[in-house]
């Protein structure tokens, strides 16, 4: 039987009259690595604060373990919320003890994890010196510190060159595997799609979509096609079962298909009734675009 | 919550500021203890060559009025302890390291009682100052030593000890309450030097003696020197329990206060 690792209750957070967190419910179970998706300012930060008890909730519940939160909770949780945040005059190693007394495990993991986020070389170098790509993974060893229960990661890769993103998300993927929760906030649905089981599209700080990431993924694809004689192609399409909506986007169609449906058998199919293709090709929406067919859903 | 004390000083350990400026107070504390009974005597001579009667020469350095003598003056420099107050709490907040701190597993009230707890060290140290250069001064300078005159009047250190906290809890309480230093130094100093006296000036002295900054500097009031009986003019020359109970008042009001802050806001 799975544990559910946080549940949160209808929570509530007003910033004056703005609702930053609206109503929200979601559980994470034991093993996700839960992605919490949605565009800059939809709330995902402060759910988070809210959680660790930085930020006060104005309504609502959540809890850790199924128990009351508490302090003792978030010494099981390793998290890094916005920005890396160290003692700038303090050396990384340094800083990592001052961590580590607060969670109240010994010095001892500290290598292991300088080592895991390949920053041992530069231990002795006070915070400050270091670059933001070296900052997010101290702040991925703190995190990683006393073997944590679960991982929160808020916008991991933010601001970091390629190789910097293709590091942290590797390294991400590599903590995933021996078992360790994971949460992380992110605009990116690219980046959602690549390292995430299971995700919540918050808008407004509501909670739009909740599901397991490889049906985000397909309900959100689409196929674009484009032909010679687009009326001859609108018409096919039309009689076509599979395909369960199209959109005319100047001389393009937008395509949507059923499950399990892909570009070739399209393609197939059109060219069996006689249409040749022009364009060709196969889509992931957007993040921006897939909101916008989500609300428009509601 | 030795370990919160142990936590506190690792982030200190490294912080430049903090060991430059309390470099500095000890720094002025024994230049100015050191210098002050050449200034007394030059003080007497002037006042002789004018004076009609002889007047008795001062001795700040005799035990066990050294004790009272030290404190009072200390008492003076005690707002340079409370702008490194303000630095080490305003730090957490620019840093934001108050917020990671919460994250990583303290409680509010942890990270509170771990600056509470160095504030008690500051306030140690800077006692423990004035105990030393007592002692040593006032070895020399007092004929036939005995214990009693070692450790009369030494409540007065316990006096001072109480006073340095008290005022830099309440500079810690206007460090988290605005949260960046060059605003909370200015406003302590703005306090301090300005509003407090005009309100004073103002308001009835049934009301003014309770205001904090004169109920904490009343703990230890002026010493009295023989110019001043030779005038008499008498001040108190002993801690008073009242006095006591008004800052340990004061002690609850800052931290209860800090606390509510703390609790209610965001970080």
């Amino acid at each position: 039987m799975q544990e559910t690792v946080l549940s949160i209750q209808k929570l509530s957070k007003n910033y004056g009259r703005i609702r930053a967190v609206d109503n929200l419910s979601l559980e994470v179970q034991e093993g996700n690595v839960f992605g919490i998706l949605g565009p800059n300012g939809s709330g995902k930060t402060t759910t988070l604060g809210i959680v660790l008890s930085v930020i006060n909730k104005n309504g609502g519940n959540f809890s850790w373990f199924g128990k009351v939160p508490g302090k003792h909770d978030r010494k099981q949780i390793g998290a890094i919320l916005e920005t890396p945040i160290f003692y700038p005059y303090i050396s990384g190693e340094n800083n990592l003890k001052i961590i580590a007394n607060i969670k109240g495990c010994s010095y001892e993991t500290i290598p292991e994890v300088l080592k895991t986020v390949e920053l041992t070389e530069r231990r002795k170098s006070k915070f400050r010196t270091y670059s933001l790509g070296m900052k997010q993974r101290l702040a991925m060893a703190a995190a990683l510190l006393g073997n944590p229960k679960v991982l929160i990661l808020d916008e991991p890769t933010n601001g970091l060159d390629p190789q910097g993103i293709a590091d942290i998300r590797e390294l991400i993927i590599r903590i995933a595997k021996r078992g360790i929760t994971i949460i992380m906030a992110s605009h990116l649905l690219d980046e959602v799609q690549k390292i995430c089981s299971h995700v919540v599209i918050l808008d407004k700080g509501k909670n739009i979509y909740t599901g397991k990431v490889a049906e985000m993924i397909n309900a959100s694809a689409h196929i674009e096609v484009g032909a010679n004689d687009m009326d001859a192609l609108e018409e096919e399409l039309r009689k076509n079962e599979n395909i369960t909506g199209f959109e005319k986007d100047k001389v393009i169609m937008m395509v949507k298909v059923k499950e399990g449906y892909d570009s070739a058998q399209l393609n197939s199919y059109l060219f069996s009734k006689g249409i040749t293709l022009t364009h060709l090709n196969t889509r992931k929406k957007s993040l921006e675009n897939y909101f916008l067919e989500l609300l428009a859903e509601k | 919550m030795i370990k919160l004390l142990k936590i506190d000083f690792q982030k200190i350990r490294g912080n430049k500021v903090f060991w430059v400026l309390t470099g500095v107070y000890a720094l002025l504390i024994i230049l100015f203890f050191f210098g002050i009974q050449g200034f007394l005597d030059d003080l007497a001579d002037e006042a002789n060559k004018k004076s009609p009667i002889p007047l008795p020469g001062l001795s700040a350095y005799s035990l066990p009025d050294i004790w009272h003598n030290l404190v009072y003056i200390a008492g003076y420099f005690k707002i340079f302890l409370g702008v490194v107050v303000i630095i080490l709490i305003t730090n957490e907040y620019s840093y934001k390291t108050i917020r990671q701190n919460v994250i990583s597993g303290m409680s509010r009230w942890d990270f509170l009682a771990s600056k509470l707890m160095t504030i008690g060290m500051i306030a140690l140290g800077a006692t423990l100052l004035v105990f030393i250069i007592g002692l040593i001064l006032g070895t020399i300078h007092t004929d036939s030593i005995t214990f009693g005159k070692l450790f009369n009047k030494t409540e007065f250190l316990l006096a001072y000890f109480l006073e340095t906290y008290a005022f830099l809890t309440f500079a810690f309480l206007i460090g988290v309450l605005v949260k960046r230093s060059g605003f909370a130094i200015g406003l302590l100093l703005l306090y301090y030097y300005i509003v407090e006296p005009v309100g004073r000036y103002y308001l009835p002295d049934e009301i003014g003696a309770y205001l904090p900054k004169k109920a904490i500097g009343s703990l230890v009031d002026i010493p009295n020197t023989s110019i001043m009986r030779l005038f008499g003019v008498e001040f108190q020359d002993y801690i008073s329990f009242t006095d006591t109970l008004v800052v340990l008042g004061y002690v609850a009001l800052f931290v209860g206060l800090s606390y509510w802050i703390l609790k209610k806001r965001d970080l």
